[in-house]
């Protein structure tokens, strides 16, 4: 979809364990400037774990992520400030259930002060027309769909004009029927450049949309090639019978 | 028959300083209350915070710490003997307004309950709202106040509602450091009237307007802060 461009996460040897339980074993990778890479595996792979590490919502007991240069495991490094360029879009949506759909999105950006009141309200109306959902900016998350507070979600995220998003496993916890809408709005951002980091069970989406598969087990990476090698020609046992399984 | 309903009036009511007495123990009872009120909150906040905080990331152990001996000697001991310490041992050498006395201690008192409250209502609050605020760059002060606090607040108001209900009814015992609020105006009268009845039965119905606007003010903050809840 896009060239290759500059790496903008560098990730060496990630590790994480949960007690005497090594979740991540080992990860290294490198994610450019534009690339969307979906991350695939079986429950309990570490998938999850090494999306949420990209951010430190998990904290790796060992290994680097570098992002644009900078060791963001160093305790020294303000994360804050980082996590305010990575987006991130949850299974549970997560939405503030206390605050409108156009607060939830103006929240970040106005506490943040990176908007005025009135940009954040022109930016989050602009991201509200994107994802399909202008008449919904006074509603409440309560009375959405789950479809509807994924795509408010997302929005909320691009409010922060973040230079990449990770979604972790963004239409798990969706009626099959508004797994579609999400999917499109993905599809959609992807077609504009932006870099995507997706840990999903949506095969589909992963063969059409992606640049990369990386398929995740036993928290290492078993294989990771551009989609249409990757599922036409699976070269990793457990990749084989992984795929035998959902496909 | 009138004639004589008024003259009761008068001798329950006005006559020997019992009105000054009704007056001035009504006063002192919503002011206590509303100190204590003010004070308990702010506190029973502060350490509601600290202790959830501990709880859900293991930081703050020093704070977290000194709230458990507080939670401990408050709630573990009667809260006439606290408001008699405050009176005669903590403030005996400090001229201050006995109202600001009781104000303070029971205040203390109340923080020691409210922080359990707003605990409990913290660690309600999904650990994914956390998460999301920390994840758009907010600090977890900001993720705190924003997101996790109103939330916080909203499931635990009934039960805090009835916490300041509690306390208003609580400050009966103020009367023990020589102060006159609605109790002790009751047992004044009572004692210059050589008649139970009506003074025991103002003071109940003193005590029961109060509550009830305590709670229809209350019920408002509730509904308000339930609207988004459709």
């Amino acid at each position: 979809m896009s060239t290759k461009g500059e790496v903008l996460i560098q990730v060496q040897n990630l590790q994480k364990k949960f007690g005497d339980n090594m979740v991540l074993d080992g990860i290294s990778t490198e994610i450019c400037k534009g690339e969307v890479v979906a991350i695939i595996g079986p429950s309990g792979s570490g998938k999850s774990t090494f999306l949420r590490s990209l951010n430190l919502l998990e904290i790796p007991t060992g290994g680097k992520i570098l992002v644009e240069g900078v060791d963001i495991t160093d305790p020294k490094v303000d994360i804050d400030k980082h996590r305010q360029k990575i987006g991130m879009v949850f299974q549970q949506f997560n939405l503030f259930p206390h605050k409108t759909v156009k607060e939830n999105i103006m929240l970040a950006p106005v506490a943040l002060k990176l908007m005025t009141q009135e940009e954040a309200s022109r930016r989050a109306e602009e991201l509200l027309a994107r994802v399909g959902l202008p008449d919904k900016a006074e509603a409440y998350p309560g009375s959405l769909s789950g479809g509807q507070k994924q795509r408010i979600a997302i929005a909320r995220a691009l409010a922060m004009n973040p230079d990449v998003m990770l979604f972790d496993e963004p239409t798990s916890a969706l009626d099959p029927e508004m797994v579609g809408e999400v999917l499109e709005i993905m599809k959609e951002l992807a077609l504009t450049g932006m870099t995507m980091v997706v840990v999903t069970h949506e095969m589909g989406f992963a063969r059409e949309v992606a640049n990369r598969v990386l398929f995740v087990d036993g928290g290492k990476i078993q294989e990771d090639r551009e989609p249409g090698e990757f599922f036409s020609n699976p070269q990793n046992p457990r990749l084989k019978e992984f795929l035998s399984k959902v496909l | 028959m009138w004639e004589n309903l008024q003259q009761e009036f008068y001798r329950f009511f006005v006559d020997n300083g019992a009105s000054s007495w009704w007056i001035n123990g009504v006063k002192t009872t919503i002011l206590v209350t509303l100190l204590a009120l003010v004070i308990g909150v702010i506190l029973g906040g502060i350490v509601g915070m600290i202790r959830s905080i501990h709880q859900q990331t293991g930081k703050l152990k020093i704070l977290n710490g000194i709230s458990m001996v507080y939670l401990t000697i408050i709630r573990g001991t009667p809260s006439m003997i606290q408001i008699l310490i405050f009176y005669s041992i903590v403030f005996a050498s400090v001229s201050l307004n006995n109202i600001i006395i009781g104000g303070i201690a029971f205040g203390i008192n109340s923080g020691a309950y409210v922080a359990e409250i707003i605990r409990s209502g913290i660690m309600s609050v999904d650990k994914g709202q956390t998460e999301a605020g920390r994840s758009l760059g907010l600090s977890s002060g900001q993720t705190m106040k924003m997101i996790i606090l109103p939330q916080a607040v909203k499931n635990v108001l009934p039960a805090l509602i009835n916490e300041m209900i509690v306390l208003l009814k609580e400050t009966a015992i103020i009367g023990y450091i020589g102060t006159v609020d609605i109790t002790k105006a009751a047992t004044l009268v009572q004692s210059r009237t050589y008649s139970a009845f009506v003074p025991l039965i103002s003071a109940a119905v003193f005590y029961l307007v109060l509550v009830m606007l305590l709670t229809y003010f209350m019920g408002k903050v509730e509904r308000r802060m339930r609207r988004s809840e459709h």
